[in-house]
């Protein structure tokens, strides 16, 4: 066949690498198939070849420019006599291409099919991003020293051979970092390198297959590099060679992002350097696992406790008696009635007279009831209390005990006192028992045949009552002498004056009050009246004026009233005015008017002055302090200054009766424990339970029936105290709540710590409030 | 007062004024309890209700009352125990039947100060907006003028100075057989410098975190380091540091840090003899940009034993950082003499640099700091950082944004030619919206040497709830419900330090990849791009004059 021969260089012109290429395109077109090419330094010789079928062949010489056989095709064979510049074969798409010298930097990149023979070396960044079509066999290159750095990159198919002979660098033959981002083909090299990118690719042995191919392609390779002499010391051994292949997309999938787990790194790094435990085990006393968010036993935060009773109900600790209602009512729904109203004389010897007709009933006032409908009716339940019988009394100590005074409080301890065994003498000033119930209350507040039928009581239980025994400081030495201890509950009788002008014409409450219940009524017709102080006993000054014939009364008080419950109603159903605040400049009994620090006046026919009372205590031994205010000095169970001597009630604090009678009967208790030789230790009064822990939900409204007692009973929500009722058990998810039969014959509720999550289910539905979180230490 | 027994909502607070609203779904529900044993705030509670329907089944009027009461899972009203929107209730139903739900309209500031005492809480500043470092963009890319950098492909170094470099001139050296020796006859004091991972962890306490996070991040930046190659450190807060780190290899990973309440130094000062490592530098607390002017207090509940031995003070006692040290007089004074004495406790082979709060007067610290030979460095943490506990005026309204502040020291010491010699580090706010690389890379852009993070790895490393619509927020406390600012073992142990160091790493590896490939396409790939702030813009014409850098849009 006829050689074509194209130059460069005519005559010291060199052709432009765009005329070249058409000179090259136009040979081929005009059916030359045996080129031979001068170069001088044109670009891209030898690519872009359309042959259509047939073979074409060009050999180069002279010094090519970059690019040679770049977008080689099928059919187009190059051999080069010497080196070539930089992309030799870039995108080659088939093109053989042979370099009988080196080949610079970027030698093959991109080729997709073909071949590259090098004689020599090959530059930097050689091979990088080869293909491989699966329509057509992957490209080769074939290096026969070594390649310079950043080989191989981003290798997406082919094979690299590099045979390591004579190389520029002994040490390595692939130079720095090869096959960065390399996925997919395979390089097989002889002779050492100096790493390579490791998390791209594998360095392994060659299999069979690898050797197989090797050496079958290795003899035409070295046949076309005039190198054949090197076949048997290439291909003497397969161990001689290696090969690094990419790993897989499915391997890549899988790689552990950690070079070493960290249960790894904590065993052999960290606790190896700080300890067993790591740095802080020396300060902690728990164990080192984890725990989950829901937890059960010791890990919980909180857990439920069942606090039967723990706390008060409010109706138990707003009585100034203590009677425990939601235990009457307790008893009550287990069919226990008499039981329920007996239970009531433990706490008072009044409660007809008391709970069910002047007490506010600070009980009910309390009651959790009153936030569904109404409140549990105490009232009712102590008007049923009136004809009780007598409760069992402890048997004779043989102590004696003094009572000086048959008021409320005098009452309440000598019956305490009495029940507990011991002979109490009453001492009463006044010819009959009640104190400032029967002295002072109006009547119509007070009916007498129930107050008469509750005092009997006293005769019956065996106190001594001495009527009309005035004590004086001799008689009380001589009380003293004789008995273990004295009870001084004589009220407080001595009213309160104001220092102002005109003072000695009023007259006070006490007077007012004890001369209408003792007969001694004054006639108040058309008079008009002030009454200086508007508290409850003010209240009750008001409505006796008006019963007494009063035209107008007025209360007045120097602050916002204190008066409340039936005692206001009553009076101010009568008509009297309330004004304040007022603070009284004078009364002038000749102008009939009464004048205020504000300059106002009223016209005041009577004016009572109600501002409180304090004790007359003249009768009492030194050793008895009292305070500046005229109050004897006691604690809360009665304890005086005199070991021997209480004092409790009026005496010491003006309070309402069922506070008189709570004191008598906390004193009666301390008596007992002094008398029995024992300490005594106040009992810790039980904190009220909140109400919200009282799940009124449960509860429908009731409309006014009337008084039942067992109705009644099942309107009591049982605060604080459980009614047995297994809400907590039902509801629980993980049934960690049980009921046990206790070997007292009672109950309790107890948790399983083992499957309890510390939910705090129990306590957020227990209708008595009974279950409670508390922190799980 | 009227007794309690008739009264009903007189005074309570409506669902409606509270921050959180908890949906909860009644079909959904099945009564397990696992949200109420959860809530760290005992917030949502069992309760009883009541329902009543009249049915009429007839031809006629036949009213029919059926009524019957159910358990429910109600919110409490009572604002001590305020829903704070964890979500740890969600985390752990079954049933996807509970989920707190913001409410904007919600009205707490008014209320949050019952017994006269002003709404204290943990966390960040509540300020959702997007902060200045996240309107930066990087506008210049210079692979197309300059040789093409890969970030998968180019091998980078991002690395940082902790500690004064003196320039080349200053340097006492002397050429020895044509080799380049130490001067030591000189008597020139060579400042000691740190090659460290340009994001640290910042100084978060023993105390303030939990052993479990501590030791987790602890182990973490120990893995980067020995395992990884990465230098990252952290600095200890101050709350001491456990004596078996003190006397490990590892230490030169830590930066202890002291503070105005001194804790835990005299068991370092202890530790001195028996430390095989110096630490990687002392950080000087100055100022904390959360709370600036407001001091540090560690509640006494969470003074346990461990917290007792390693901060030295007994049990159950409160500890407070005061805000000033209290034994110095002026800040000239304090710094200088606070950074001597710290560079003298380890034979001044140690930096140590003060960390103050983000503040106009930054500059007169730091040029105080310029003439003060044993400084190292100046820490500048910005107001979107984070606190353990604060006061919530000073959290919100108190401090300074960290971008403009970082970037006029920045330009001061290039006024004095000495940007490259003393570095600053930035904090407050970086990666508040999770864009940590980005944040990171245009601090040092806009000049500083390095920057510190925590509540990024915070959320990152152990997924805090806390967020800027003051969801949860609550390290105040000690009830942490993920276990990392309380001392509670019930609530700490649910945390894994394993899982957590195993977090750090993975934050950090995947930080540097993005950090690559912002340098890349900058054309930086040796030295960090510290005050190159060609490379940065901003489509805020304002942020753009204020910090010098290119308004584009």
């Amino acid at each position: 066949m006829k050689k074509t021969t194209i130059k460069g260089n005519i005559k010291g012109n060199r052709t432009p690498s765009r005329i070249f290429e058409e000179e090259i395109q136009d040979a081929v077109r005009n059916g030359a198939r045996d080129l031979q090419v001068i170069a001088d330094g044109q670009h891209g010789i030898g690519g872009r070849i359309w042959p259509r079928g047939e073979g074409i062949k060009i050999t180069v010489e002279g010094p090519v420019g970059q690019r040679l056989g770049s977008m080689g095709m099928f059919g187009t064979e190059i051999v080069i006599n010497g080196s070539v510049s930089d992309d030799a074969g870039w995108i080659n798409c088939g093109a053989k291409i042979t370099v009988l010298g080196d080949v610079t930097n970027g030698a093959h990149n991109a080729a997709a099919q073909g071949i590259l023979y090098v004689q020599g070396g090959g530059g930097a960044r050689c091979d990088t991003m080869t293909k491989h079509n699966p329509r057509f066999d992957p490209p080769q290159s074939w290096y026969f020293r070594d390649v310079g750095d950043t080989f191989a990159e981003f290798k997406a198919g082919g094979i690299a051979v590099v045979c390591g002979v004579d190389p520029r660098n002994p040490e390595n033959i692939l130079g720095y970092r090869p096959c960065v981002g390399m996925v997919g083909g395979a390089v097989y090299f002889r002779g050492p390198i100096q790493g390579y990118s490791a998390g791209d690719v594998q360095l392994l042995e060659l299999t069979d297959q690898d050797w197989q191919w090797l050496t079958e392609n290795m003899k035409p390779y070295l046949e076309a590099i005039e190198r054949i002499e090197y076949y048997d010391e290439l291909t003497r051994s397969k161990d001689t060679w290696k090969k690094l292949i990419p790993f897989t997309a499915q391997e890549r999938a899988k790689k552990k992002a950690f070079k070493m787990s960290i249960t790894d790194f904590r065993n052999n790094i960290w606790e190896t350097g700080v300890g067993k435990g790591g740095i802080f085990a020396e300060y902690l006393g728990h164990p080192s696992t984890v725990l989950p968010y829901v937890t059960t036993g010791e890990d919980r935060r909180y857990r439920p406790v069942w606090n039967n009773y723990k706390y008060a109900p409010p109706c138990e600790h707003a009585c100034p008696s203590g009677i425990p209602t939601q235990k009457r009512a307790q008893l009550i729904r287990e069919g226990k009635l008499k039981e329920a109203l007996q239970l009531v004389l433990q706490y008072s010897p009044l409660p007809a007279s008391v709970c069910g007709e002047i007490c506010p009933n600070l009980c009910m006032q309390s009651c959790t009831r009153a936030q569904v409908d109404t409140p549990f009716n105490v009232r009712e339940l102590g008007k049923a209390s009136v004809d009780l019988k007598l409760p069992k009394r402890e048997k004779k100590t043989g102590r004696k005990v003094a009572v000086i005074g048959g008021g409320p409080g005098g009452l309440s301890a000598a019956w305490q006192l009495a029940l507990k065994g011991h002979d109490v003498d009453l001492y009463e000033a006044a010819e009959k028992l009640g104190g400032k119930l029967e002295l002072c209350i109006p009547r119509e507040r007070m009916p007498q045949e129930i107050l008469q039928k509750e005092l009997s009581r006293f005769e019956e239980i065996g106190v001594k009552v001495h009527l009309g025994a005035i004590v004086n400081r001799k008689s009380f030495d001589d009380i003293y002498k004789k008995h273990d201890a004295v009870v001084v509950a004589c009220g407080a009788h001595k009213p309160r004056m104001m220092n102002v002008h005109g003072s000695d014409d009023m007259v006070s409450a006490y007077d007012f009050l004890k001369g209408i219940n003792i007969g001694d009524v004054p006639n108040m017709k058309d008079k008009r009246v002030v009454v200086i102080g508007a508290g409850n006993v003010g209240m009750d000054v008001a409505a006796q004026a008006y019963h007494c014939g009063a035209k107008e009364v007025t209360a007045v008080d120097i602050q916002k009233p204190a008066a409340f419950g039936k005692e206001l109603e009553i009076a101010q159903a009568l008509g009297t005015k309330i004004v304040w605040p007022k603070f009284t400049d004078k009364f002038v009994k000749k102008e009939k008017k009464i004048y205020f620090t504000d300059g106002s006046s009223l016209d005041a026919d009577v004016v009572v002055i109600s501002i409180g009372d304090t004790p007359l205590t003249e009768f009492l031994p030194p050793s008895v302090h009292t305070n500046k205010q005229g109050w004897i000095e006691a604690d809360e169970a009665g304890h005086t200054s005199d070991p021997k001597v209480f004092a409790i009630g009026d005496a010491t604090k003006l309070g309402l009766v069922t506070h008189a009678i709570g004191h008598g009967r906390k004193s009666a208790d301390a008596i007992h424990a002094l008398l029995s030789g024992r300490s005594y230790y106040m009992p810790a009064p039980k904190p009220m339970v909140a109400y919200d822990k009282i799940k009124t939900s449960y509860y429908d409204i009731c409309k006014g029936e009337p008084f039942k007692p067992r109705t009644e009973a099942t309107r009591c929500m049982s605060c604080a105290v459980c009614r047995d009722c297994h809400m907590c058990e039902a509801t629980c998810y993980y049934g960690a709540i049980s009921r046990k039969d206790t070997p007292d014959g009672s109950y309790e509720y107890v948790v399983d710590e083992n499957l309890c999550i510390g939910c705090s289910f129990c306590a957020g539905i227990c209708p008595c409030g009974v279950w409670e979180m508390v922190e799980n230490i | 007062m009227e007794p309690a027994s008739r009264l009903d909502h007189n005074h309570e607070l409506s669902i409606k004024d509270f921050p959180y609203i908890v949906r909860w779904r009644d079909d959904r529900c099945k009564r397990c309890g696992r949200c109420t044993a959860v809530c760290p705030m005992l917030s949502i509670e069992p309760a009883v209700v009541v329902k009543r329907v009249v049915q009429s089944e007839g031809l006629t009027p036949e009213p029919k009352a059926v009524r019957y009461t159910t358990t429910m899972v109600k919110q409490t009203t009572n604002i001590e125990r305020y829903c704070i929107g964890c979500g740890t209730c969600t985390l752990v139903c079954p049933n996807e039947a509970i989920e707190p739900e913001y409410n904007p309209r919600h009205k707490f500031n008014f209320h949050k100060n019952k017994g006269g005492h002003p709404y204290r809480r943990g966390g960040r500043r509540n300020d959702p907006m997007p902060s200045t470092l996240d309107r930066l963009r990087f506008t210049r890319i210079s692979m197309l003028t300059d040789p093409a950098l890969d970030a998968g492909r180019h091998e980078f170094r991002i690395r940082t100075y902790l500690g004064r470099i003196l320039p080349a001139e200053e340097l006492p050296v002397i050429m020895v057989n044509g080799k380049l020796e130490v001067d030591k006859t000189s008597g020139k004091f060579i400042p000691p410098v740190r090659e460290i991972y340009p994001v640290m962890i910042g100084s978060m306490s023993i105390g303030a975190l939990s052993p479990t996070m501590w030791e987790g991040l602890a182990m973490g930046i120990t893995y980067l380091n020995e395992v990884e190659g990465m230098p990252v450190v952290m600095c200890s807060g101050e709350g001491g540091m456990p004596h078996r780190l003190l006397k490990s290899r590892f230490l030169k990973y830590f930066i202890p840090q002291i503070a105005s309440g001194y804790f835990g130094w005299d068991e370092i000062v202890r530790a001195l003899p028996h430390m095989i490592e110096d630490p990687c530098a002392i950080e000087i607390k100055y100022g904390q940009g959360a709370k600036p002017g407001d001091g540090g207090l560690l509640m006494a509940h969470k003074v346990l034993k461990l917290i007792s031995e390693i901060r030295g003070v007994p049990m159950g006692v409160d500890l407070p950082s005061p805000p000033t040290h209290q034994t110095q007089y002026s800040i000239e004074e304090s710094v200088a003499k606070m950074i001597q004495s710290m560079s003298m406790a380890w034979g001044f082979r140690v930096p140590v640099y003060p960390k103050i709060s983000g503040t106009r007067t930054a500059k007169a610290v730091l040029n105080n700091l310029v003439r003060n030979p044993y400084a190292a460095g100046l820490s500048i943490d910005g107001e979107d950082g984070g606190t353990g506990a604060a006061y919530n005026v000073s959290m919100d309204t108190m401090g300074h944004p960290i971008a403009s502040n970082i970037r006029d020291c920045y330009h001061d010491l290039v006024a004095q030619g000495k940007q490259n010699e003393l570095p600053l580090i930035a904090s407050g706010g970086i990666g508040k919206k999770g864009n940590l690389a980005a944040n990171a890379a245009a601090l040092f852009m806009l000049g500083a040497s390095a920057v510190s993070i925590g509540k990024y790895i915070m959320q990152a490393a152990a997924g805090c709830f806390g967020d800027e619509m003051n969801r949860c927020n609550v390290c105040n406390l000690g009830k942490c419900p993920r276990g990392i600012t309380t001392q509670d073992p019930k609530l700490y142990r649910r945390l894994d330090p394993d899982v957590v160091a195993e977090r750090v790493v993975e934050v950090y590896k995947s930080l540097d990849i993005e950090l690559k490939k912002i340098f890349a396409p900058m054309g930086r790939s040796t030295e960090l791009p510290i005050g190159m702030s060609d490379g940065i813009g901003t489509d805020d014409h304002a942020i753009a004059e204020r910090l010098h850098i290119s308004y584009v849009c």
